[in-house]
């Protein structure tokens, strides 16, 4: 074996070891295919999606310090990171109105399991949540409490209309008490119908969820709050 | 906002001028306050303050708000607000016909909805004096029953649940999972079945049922015996259920309590014996009861009526009778003109409607007597001298639907 050539130790055990500073001269750029996203203007109007990954190394570090070789790190952009660890632990908040709470809660126990799907279990606190599932019929006078509940949650969080009620007022639409569709004061992400919705219902509409806030299609801030029907009609 | 508010120091802390007392984000009874009971309740000697519970609290079983003036640790008074979930059911009832007070009522109580449901249909029954098939009597108690058990079970969950145990309420919802499906293969809906019908039931049994009825059978008693074992001796459990949220038999009846919480005081008043209906009087069954009249009786009193429903759903099976399901009613349905109430016992009390109807196909009026709403009334007498930790064990062995609550 000859010793103190680099690589000839790795080629003996199979370790990975740094590559010598004449195997690699230019930063490997790993193209992006993780994700796209569906408005090049999201987050705060940042770059397009197309940038790659490496494009503060490259500014930033002038290439001296960025010599990649046979590393075991994977270079990634910090946001797509965190993204999918959005995903996969969304904490939806306890917050049940009414029927439908009850198949959200059979959704988070033992026979349908939400944490199987990386749905933590329920938090108490707005605080700590995610999630808005909102479950069961709002009516005018909770509406004000709810909306306090969804400002007291960090961001990013996001909102699930879970039953018909949630999504267009269902069979209490005709009701003087009853808020006609949460989209009328918050936004929403997915809409999830039925009187009520089966939990396997809640869970793919999670499942839903999660896709979306991988592909970033979440954004909430921009989205017309109100009704969705046009004036004059 | 009729007159401009006068600017007030907080409850909190005086040296902040607030519009109306902080911590509560929307005073209610709006301040100054108009009654007395509201200006006893608002003023607070020293030392008390004001605390909110809820609408949106993990165990307040829906949205009910509690505003709680504490010493310390100590509960001295409370006042709850209710109205979170009014939907105006009653009166959606008078815009539609008969038929669609069915499942306009349903949501009411939600996790027994096969009990609101009946409410119009019994009214409607008997202004029309109308004669149900006997096998859809039968049909009829059977999902009664079935579905008292699986409020029940939840109910043993939840109180453990608001005890700090997590386990029992997986064994509820595991219970409750497997009743709901099996009625969800009877009736094609999970939850809220709107089975029911003026006349009879929504379709037969079917063979889907029976097998997932079997099998639950075989294995029903055992479970119940779980939970027991589960919870009963559990040291912690007793010492925060026994002599805790207790009323005597005189205010329980003064104060309008009925089901189990009734039946802890010592009176047998069930109304499936007292005024019988449909065809319980055929089937044997005992009401059990206790004299302690506290958190414990309650939660033993559930354990009880669940066998007991198991030994109604047994006898029903043997006995079911063959026959048509549904009478024959004409399309337009006009009900008679006339008032009529109905009560039934329901997993919670005694349910009851009073219906008056005009001689068109819509109900005039449907009165809905919830009695989760005159049994969750009484937190107001259980509940001073207790602890803070104390108060979602009391209030929720009293089992409230906060469906059926704020209609």
């Amino acid at each position: 074996m000859e010793v103190g050539k680099p690589g000839a130790l790795a080629a003996a055990t199979g370790a990975l070891v740094p590559a010598d500073d004449a195997s690699v001269s230019t930063p490997i750029v790993i193209p992006n295919t993780g994700w796209s996203a569906a408005d090049p203007t999201a987050y705060n109007g940042g770059r397009a999606a197309t940038v790659a990954h490496l494009h503060e190394l490259e500014t930033i570090g002038k290439g001296d310090d960025a010599r990649w070789g046979a590393l075991d790190v994977i270079p990634a952009k910090a946001d797509l990171l965190l993204d999918y660890l959005r995903a996969n632990s969304l904490w939806p908040l306890l917050s049940g109105l009414a029927c439908c709470a009850m198949e959200m809660m059979s959704a988070a126990t033992s026979v349908n399991d939400m944490d199987r799907f990386n749905m933590f279990p329920f938090r108490a606190s707005p605080r700590q949540a995610d999630v808005l599932i909102v479950a069961g019929t709002l009516s005018t006078k909770m509406a004000g409490p709810l909306i306090r509940l969804w400002e007291q949650m960090p961001e990013p969080k996001w909102c699930v209309a879970m039953g018909d009620c949630t999504c267009s007022g269902g069979r209490y639409k005709r009701s003087y008490a009853t808020v006609q569709g949460i989209d009328r004061v918050m936004p929403v992400d997915v809409y999830i119908p039925g009187c009520p919705p089966r939990p396997e219902g809640l869970i793919y509409g999670m499942l839903k969820l999660q896709q979306l806030v991988v592909e970033r299609r979440g954004r909430w801030a921009e989205r017309r709050v109100g009704p969705t029907v046009p004036d004059g009609l | 906002m009729t007159e401009a508010r006068t600017r007030i120091p907080s409850l909190d802390d005086p040296e902040i001028i607030v519009d109306t007392p902080a911590t509560i984000y929307d005073a209610i009874p709006p301040y100054p306050p108009t009654t007395e009971r509201e200006a006893e309740f608002y003023s607070l000697k020293d030392g008390e303050m004001l605390i909110n519970l809820g609408p949106q609290h993990p165990s307040t079983h829906g949205v009910l708000r509690v505003v709680m003036k504490i010493d310390g640790e100590k509960v001295v008074d409370l006042d709850p607000v209710l109205g979170y979930l009014h939907r105006g059911v009653e009166k959606i009832c008078e815009n539609g016909d008969w038929h669609h007070a069915i499942s306009n009522c349903d949501p009411l109580e939600y996790i027994a909805s096969m009990f609101s449901e009946a409410m119009p249909v019994m009214v409607a029954e008997k202004l029309l004096d109308l004669e149900v098939p006997r096998r859809a009597e039968y049909i009829r108690v059977l999902a009664w029953e079935l579905n008292r058990i699986s409020s029940h079970a939840l109910f043993i969950g939840w109180l453990a649940l608001d005890l700090g145990a997590v386990t029992p309420i997986l064994y509820g919802f595991i219970e409750r999972d497997e009743i709901v499906e099996m009625l969800a293969a009877l009736t094609g809906q999970k939850l809220l079945f709107n089975y029911l019908r003026i006349g009879g039931v929504n379709g037969d049994l079917n063979h889907e049922f029976l097998s997932r009825l079997g099998t639950w059978m075989s294995h029903a008693a055992q479970r119940i015996e779980d939970q027991q074992t589960l919870i009963n001796e559990n040291e912690i459990f007793i010492r925060r259920t026994r002599g805790l949220g207790v009323i005597d038999r005189e205010m329980a009846l003064k104060m309008c309590l009925s089901g189990p919480p009734l039946r802890a005081t010592g009176i047998p008043y069930d109304v499936r014996r007292a005024h019988p209906y449909s065809v319980y009087p055929e089937l044997e069954f005992d009401i059990p009861t206790r004299t302690e009249g506290d958190s414990w009786a309650r939660y033993w009193l559930h354990l009880e009526e669940i066998k007991q429903s198991l030994r109604i759903i047994d006898q029903v099976l043997h006995r079911m009778p063959d026959g048509p399901v549904m009478t024959k009613l004409p399309r337009l349905l006009r009900v008679p003109p006339g008032r009529a109430w109905v009560a039934f016992e329901s997993p919670r009390g005694q349910y009851g409607a009073y219906g008056i109807s005009d001689g068109t196909d819509q109900p005039f009026r449907l009165r809905i007597h919830d009695p989760s709403y005159f049994n969750l009334q009484t937190v107001g007498l259980m509940m001073p001298g207790h602890l803070i930790a104390d108060t979602m064990a009391i209030m929720s062995s009293l089992d409230p639907i906060m469906g059926g609550i704020d209609k």
